[in-house]
């Protein structure tokens, strides 16, 4: 079987992200970019279905060429081989744009996939459309917050976690398709010296001479979302207060406090 | 797997050796723990350049963001301060020492070395006879003609290696600094009153540490300023508030804060830093196999206001390079070449110069009775009331108020003058 995970193989450490008051726009100096650490789980979830039914994964990515880093680790975890979108073109793309891109990507490297894997979202942006964006160019069923999966002939019997509603769900889906992977539910192998020696040797990475795609399908051009505007949400202001005295005091200090903020409810255990 | 080198750690002393090695033809790898060479860097905020130049001229290159012009030294108590400056030639720089290190693992990778990131190595390999033939990460083997053990001050693979005991608290200190950006450079420039490529080195004793043994610094970068303090994990017990409420208390020190007032803190981190100098040293630099430099070997000169880290790591790892290229072998007795290296260089005799500084710098009464003492007499000399005192004066009456005996003063004093 043929596995695509897709990564976002350079976003902005968000908890790294402020915003200057008086612009209102994101502060970037000193951010360190990094991989979406969500994606983890979509590489383990496909790692695990490759090694129990063969075939290879291909990672796929859509960024600046400084994402050869985190695909780099991905080839270590186990990831057979990973390419790389990298055009200027391709820059300020929106979730649409973006994914026009990875779905041709797909369409042209990797033309006989089975299953798209991609994580639930990113740390950055976190709107999630990747995955069913990229499932609408490529015209295959999607399906999200999957857990597990097998596949029986040509079909994948996925189940998916549904948090709010509390409930189990499984379904069938006729492959190919794309799923995204419930964050936090596989536990991401570790990175491996031998396959981050020989890393850049699994590594392609492709611009738009090759790809070939419409400039105006792409990048900023080929985005119909536009960021107009900007408004921070105010800080809270801090409470200030200060609660000193034997620790058993304190304790009780601290709990009455959050008692009174609404934090915590009145509990038992809680005196 | 198979390398003639294996450098563990992509700071600048196995960088320095990786690049020298590489230069030569060696096939090199440099194993790194974090996400780049460089991101766990970590330091006060200065380079001295002096034997740079001998071992490592290329340096000049790279990302200086400014030349230390000025030095200051503040004895600080909660209310008085009293400061000693000197201008300095064109000796020592200040950068982020993740741009120096950046900028050494580029020079490395163009040489042909080839640094793999976020690979933890769990062990040194060691063959059937004792010798080490490579390392181990998780289940991988990688195996290696040489190993370069440059993996810092917490050298958790000697340890496991046998060769060296678990850091003692006396032998090591915790340094946490922020660093707070400036609206502009010129900001900066106005602020502390230095030229286009002035820096400026601040050193702080007394209330940063809580007259505990350690200090406060102060480096400019370019448009930015690293502010923190180091503190010797011996006295840990005595203290009674978090390292980094330090930082903070020295930020907002009034001496201090018109300096920094406005500026944002952009990044903050910490580290373990070597005080011993070398007497944390392993017991010898070279085993069958295995070279040992930079922080993993003691080789940071410490005496309490002269700092020097980089140049000893790059040096070391010059010189271990050369001594693997003039080794023809990789056992201990090839490679004791690297041994005498070190003794004829700089490293050595400096540091066994030394040798006692921390003994000095330990000294808890010292950090407390200096700068209540200096600061003391100093601002009761510069005051006028209903007399008008002489310098004698102004030391009697401090020593009586704040119960520093003069004579020990002197005699610490003279031990200070011939040991730091």
């Amino acid at each position: 079987m043929k596995f695509v995970v897709l990564t976002k193989a350079a976003v902005p450490l968000s908890s790294a992200i402020r915003i200057d008051p008086k612009t209102g726009t994101l502060v970037r100096e000193g951010v360190p970019l990094t991989a979406n650490v969500w994606d983890r789980d979509a590489v383990e979830f496909a790692l695990e279905m490759r090694d129990r039914y063969g075939g290879e994964v291909v990672a796929i990515s859509m960024a600046p060429p400084t994402g050869i880093l985190a695909l780099e680790s991905l080839i270590g975890m186990g990831v057979d081989r990973a390419i790389l979108a990298s055009d200027r073109a391709f820059a300020g793309a929106d979730t649409w744009a973006t994914a026009h891109v990875l779905a041709k990507t797909i369409e042209k490297y990797v033309p006989d996939f089975d299953l798209v894997v991609t994580g639930e979202e990113t740390i950055d942006s976190t709107t999630a459309h990747i995955g069913a964006q990229t499932a609408s160019w490529l015209g295959v069923p999607y399906l999200y917050y999957v857990y597990n999966a097998e596949v029986r002939g040509r079909t994948l019997i996925a189940k998916r976690f549904l948090e709010d509603e509390g409930v189990d769900e499984v379904y069938e889906l006729k492959m190919p398709a794309v799923i995204s992977v419930l964050r936090s539910s596989q536990i991401p192998r570790e990175v491996k010296l031998s396959r981050k020696l020989t890393a850049r040797e699994h590594l392609q990475i492709v611009d738009n001479s090759k790809l070939g795609l419409d400039q105006d399908c792409v990048g900023l051009r080929g985005s119909p979302t536009m960021v107009v505007g900007m408004s921070p949400a105010a800080y809270p202001p801090r409470k200030r207060i200060v609660i000193s005295g034997a620790p058993g005091e304190v304790a009780k200090k601290v709990a009455e406090v959050l008692r009174e903020l609404g934090v915590v409810c009145a509990v038992s255990g809680l005196q | 797997m198979k390398f003639d080198v294996a450098v563990v750690g992509g700071g600048p002393a196995g960088l320095a050796a990786a690049y020298k090695l590489a230069s030569a033809g060696f096939r090199v790898v440099v194993l790194e723990r974090g996400r780049e060479p460089g991101s766990k860097a970590m330091y006060g905020g200065r380079v001295y350049t002096h034997w740079l130049d001998k071992y490592l001229p290329e340096f000049r290159k790279a990302a200086i963001d400014r030349w230390v012009t000025r030095e200051l030294v503040t004895f600080l108590t909660e209310d008085k301060a009293v400061t000693l400056e000197t201008t300095t030639e064109r000796g020592s720089f200040v950068t982020p020492l993740v741009s120096f290190t950046s900028w050494l693992a580029r020079l490395s990778r163009d040489a042909g070395a080839q640094i793999v990131t976020e690979i933890t190595v769990d062990q040194l390999a060691r063959d059937e006879r004792g010798r080490f033939v490579g390392v181990k990460s998780g289940s991988d083997f990688l195996r290696a003609d040489y190993v370069i053990d440059a993996e810092g001050v917490n050298r958790l693979l000697l340890e496991r290696a046998g060769i060296v005991e678990r850091l003692k608290p006396e032998t090591v200190a915790v340094g946490v600094k922020e660093v707070l950006k400036f609206e502009s450079r010129k900001l900066l420039e106005e602020r502390f009153g230095l030229g286009e490529e002035e820096g400026l080195a601040w050193t702080f004793a007394g209330y940063p540490t809580e007259y505990l043994p350690g200090g406060g610094f102060l480096y400019t970068y370019r448009d930015s300023v690293a502010i923190g303090v180091v503190m010797y994990l011996k006295s840990w017990d005595k203290l009674k508030t978090p390292v980094y409420d330090l930082v903070e208390k020295l930020r907002l020190h009034p001496y201090v804060a018109p300096y920094v007032r406005g500026a944002m803190l952009l990044e903050y981190g910490a580290r373990m830093t070597p005080v011993v100098g070398i007497n944390m040293a392993p017991p010898k630099f070279h085993y069958d196999g295995l070279l040992i430099v930079g922080d993993a070997a003691g080789f940071l000169l410490h005496t309490g206001v002269l700092i020097r880290g980089v140049d000893f790591a790059v040096a070391s790892g010059v010189l271990a390079a050369e001594a693997i290229r003039e080794s023809g072998d990789p056992s201990a007795e090839a490679l004791s070449i690297y041994e005498k290296k070190l003794k004829s260089s700089f490293i050595y005799p400096q540091l066994e110069k030394f040798r006692n500084v921390d003994r000095i710098l330990g000294d808890e009464t010292l950090f407390r009775d200096l700068p209540i003492f200096a600061t003391g007499v100093v601002n009761r000399y510069f005051t006028i009331d209903d007399k008008h005192r002489t310098l004698f004066e102004a030391l009697r009456e401090t020593s009586k108020e704040t119960n520093v005996s003069l004579f020990k003063l002197l005699i610490y004093m003279a031990r200070a003058v011939r040991n730091i």
